[in-house]
């Protein structure tokens, strides 16, 4: 890639936990967020999900909001992890002349709309959250935490791999000069919505998540929340802040195949990887490590598998999927796993593949169940895949 | 780098695919219209359309024709801004799952209801493994996945793009928009809207597609200049921004022959554009759009639409006139204003070809 792009911050929050501390430990740990519901009021109470271990009220406590502003889930959520990534990169120390914020998300204001769909139709004492549906009042929402003004603040909505789009809308208005930072990430609290509506599409699994096993029996649904600041090289001497890593490649595609469905042979996912690599500059042989997609589904692991084995061929690197840890965070998932990937870069560990047991006979590969490795890890890659064929890839290199 | 609009097609509530409305628009006494559509057969197989909700149809359609007319038969990105998705479908789930209590729910209403359905559906029409994203930021979502083709423009990674506006607007959706004061009280006659001093405005429906591309063919209805967006600017960051933006296209306010700017009737809204237009372009004309067209969350995307037309057809007609009338104007130059809620705030420049 012509233009360096720096990451020079991150937060993050998932079922376990918050900030990147505690996310460390636990991958390390090998934890899992996912267990059983404790906070979404629904009937499906026998479906896991990794939820956020703390309640509306506690983040607002945890935010110093006053009690009657008015706050969906998946804004409180991504309020907190943006809160971290502005402390990293020393945003109000040193604050970058222009900046931008963008977010992913498609559940929005769900969690509201659905407690009071039928008080907002037929009476008015929950009316605040009809302005608070959408997506884009999300965004709003979560940038109150950055008190500044912007130059583009946006939301993208491409289903599960929202935050993936969102870094490369920040990249690309940092390279045409528009800005010279960029927060960039998703948020996604889990809905009663999208879990009755991935139930209806039988892709739940009723246990713990077992991506690339051959018994793998669906996904796990997670939530959370994570931004990254990307910054031009120039902003990044000016402010005289160190940066953590680059963001050296991505690229979108689309599988234009099915709605809910991908290509046989995954092509989506091929091209997603294959333009990556190609921007960034690097050959399959550079990448240490692939956080995969790897929802779960017999669908997803099987064609991602399938574009991994045709992009990286006999000389395969580790691969896991993380959402066997903090369960398929939607939205977010582009940039849970890309501060998942980032970390693993700086600490060199291979973060485990939860609940494998047995080979998938199509597969080449078996995913990484062991966190060491003796190799330094200089590149990562990772993938974020949505509904619709969205299909995203990103790599990330150490600095040096 | 030079960005032209090769051809644009529209639904909404003039007459579809049609530039009518330049001359004989169709005004309404009703604060809620829906779009004029047309017999999708014409367009869409009955296999394809039958298992699409309204805006899928509208936003497919629309995008065939713009590709149609603009000879590109697979577009390099496809780009949509929507502000409320696929608002039936996720109704229609969700009004389900309540009645019901999560029982008895059906899959094909959520698949449908994200909101990069659109896009998606678009992508599988055609066939195209291009690049492809959706914007969904309230009244911005059209100008966001304008500036990502325009990006993607100048950095030379595509040469052309698919970017569309589009968004439905449910009975049950236009009355809780009611209820948080999007539109006015009681009926109104929409050719009037100027003369409105009072809150709200009133509602249409949008689907608008453009192919853009890099290379100025014969027959390209205008260029794109420049474009940039703020979110909450200090007013006078925001205006020395404008200037820099003309500035850097070798251009300056004098050279702005009128300013198309996002006035619906509105007074809180509208005074942002008055009041901008009194400071920088006083003897200027102010044109408006959305007492044709309606309000809806990507109706900026008839804003481009209907400035583009301007250049394309070099005169301005009489009902397009906010203020400053001006008979027999051929402009050549056009500043695009588009804000929602004085929080973010889009400036499009574009000149005739």
């Amino acid at each position: 890639m012509k233009d360096k792009i720096f990451v020079t911050g991150m937060g993050i929050i998932t079922g376990l936990g918050i900030g990147k501390d505690d996310t460390l430990r636990a991958l390390l740990d090998k934890q899992s967020g996912i267990g059983s519901i404790r906070y979404l009021q629904t009937i499906r109470k026998e479906l896991p999900v990794s939820e956020v271990q703390f309640t509306n009220k506690q983040m607002y406590q945890l935010l110093n909001i006053p009690d009657d502003d008015i706050y969906t889930r998946t804004a409180l959520l991504g309020r907190i992890a943006l809160k971290e990534a502005l402390q990293e990169a020393k945003i109000y120390e040193k604050r970058p002349n222009r900046i931008a914020f963008i977010s992913g998300t498609t559940v929005g204001g769900m969690d509201k709309s659905e407690q009071y769909y039928k008080d907002f139709l037929h009476n008015n004492h929950k009316n605040h959250y009809i302005e608070t549906h959408d997506c884009g009042a999300t965004t709003e929402l979560i940038s109150k935490e950055y008190s500044g003004n912007c130059e583009v603040v946006s939301t993208i909505s491409t289903a599960c791999s929202s935050a993936a789009n969102a870094m490369i809308f920040g990249a690309n208005l940092i390279k045409t000069g528009r800005v010279d930072a960029a927060i960039v990430g998703g948020s996604e609290c889990i809905s009663k919505f999208h879990l009755n509506g991935f139930n209806t599409l039988m892709i739940l699994d009723k246990n713990q998540c077992k991506p690339f096993d051959k018994n793998r029996a669906g996904l796990n649904l997670g939530e959370g929340a994570a931004f990254i600041v990307i910054e031009s090289e120039k902003s990044v001497k000016i402010r005289g802040v160190k940066p953590l890593c680059l963001f050296s490649g991505y690229a979108n595609s689309c599988d234009a195949y099915h709605q809910t469905a991908t290509s046989p042979d995954g092509k989506g996912a091929f091209l997603a990887m294959k333009n990556a690599l190609e921007q960034s500059g690097l050959k399959p042989e550079d990448i240490d490590y692939i956080n995969a997609h790897g929802t779960g589904t017999e669908n997803n692991d099987l064609t991602e598998g399938i574009a991994i084995m045709r992009i990286f061929g006999n000389n395969i690197p580790p691969v896991s999927s993380t959402k066997s840890a903090t369960g398929h965070t939607t939205s977010a998932a582009g940039s849970v796993e890309s501060v998942i990937s980032i970390l693993s870069l700086l600490n060199n560990f291979i973060p485990a593949n939860l609940n494998f047991k047995e080979p998938m006979s199509e597969l080449s590969f078996t995913p990484a169940v062991d966190t060491k490795t003796s190799k330094e890890l200089k590149h990562v890659l990772t993938n974020s895949f949505g509904f619709g064929g969205n299909d995203t890839c990103s790599i990330f290199s150490k600095t040096y | 780098m030079s960005l032209y609009i090769f051809s644009a097609s529209h639904i909404s509530i003039q007459e579809p695919d049609s530039e009518k409305w330049f001359d004989e628009p169709i005004f309404y006494n009703s604060r809620y219209v829906r779009s004029i559509e047309p017999d999708f057969n014409l367009f869409l197989s009955q296999m394809v359309s039958r298992r699409m909700g309204k805006i899928l149809k509208r936003a497919l359609t629309t995008a065939l024709c713009a590709l149609k007319k603009s000879d590109i038969v697979m577009p390099d990105a496809i780009i949509t801004g929507t502000g409320l998705g696929c608002i039936e479908n996720t109704e229609k789930f969700l009004n389900s799952m309540i009645d019901n209590n999560e029982e008895l729910l059906s899959p094909s209403f959520f698949m449908q209801s994200t909101h990069n359905t659109i896009s998606s559906q678009i992508a599988l029409h055609l066939k195209c493994n291009g690049y492809n994203s959706t914007y969904s930021h309230r009244g911005t979502s059209f100008d966001a996945a304008l500036l990502d083709a325009i990006m993607q423009l100048e950095l030379g990674d595509i040469s052309n793009a698919l970017v569309g506006g589009h968004d439905e607007l449910t009975p049950d959706y236009f009355n809780l928009l009611d209820k948080i004061g999007y539109w006015k009280k009681g009926e109104i006659s929409n050719e009037i809207l100027s003369k409105s001093n009072s809150k709200g405005s009133f509602a249409g429906e949008c689907s608008i597609s453009f192919m853009l591309g890099n290379i100025n063919i014969n027959n390209a209805i205008c260029e794109i200049k420049g474009m940039e967006m703020f979110h909450n600017p200090i007013p006078e960051y925001l205006f020395s921004e404008m200037e820099t933006l003309l500035h850097n296209n070798n251009s300056n306010i004098h050279k702005i022959d009128a300013i198309v700017a996002g006035i619906n009737g509105d007074i809180e809204n509208d005074k942002i554009y008055t009041d901008f237009q009194t400071r920088f372009f006083p003897n200027k004309p102010l044109i408006f759009y959305k007492h044709i067209f309606g309000e809806s969350y990507t109706a900026s995307g008839l804003g481009l639409y209907t400035a583009a037309t301007i250049l394309q057809k070099g005169k301005i007609p009489q009902n397009l006139f906010y203020s400053n009338y001006k008979k027999d104007i051929k402009p050549q130059n056009i500043l695009i204003y588009n804000h929602f809620q004085n929080i973010d705030h889009t400036f499009i420049y574009i000149s005739s070809c």
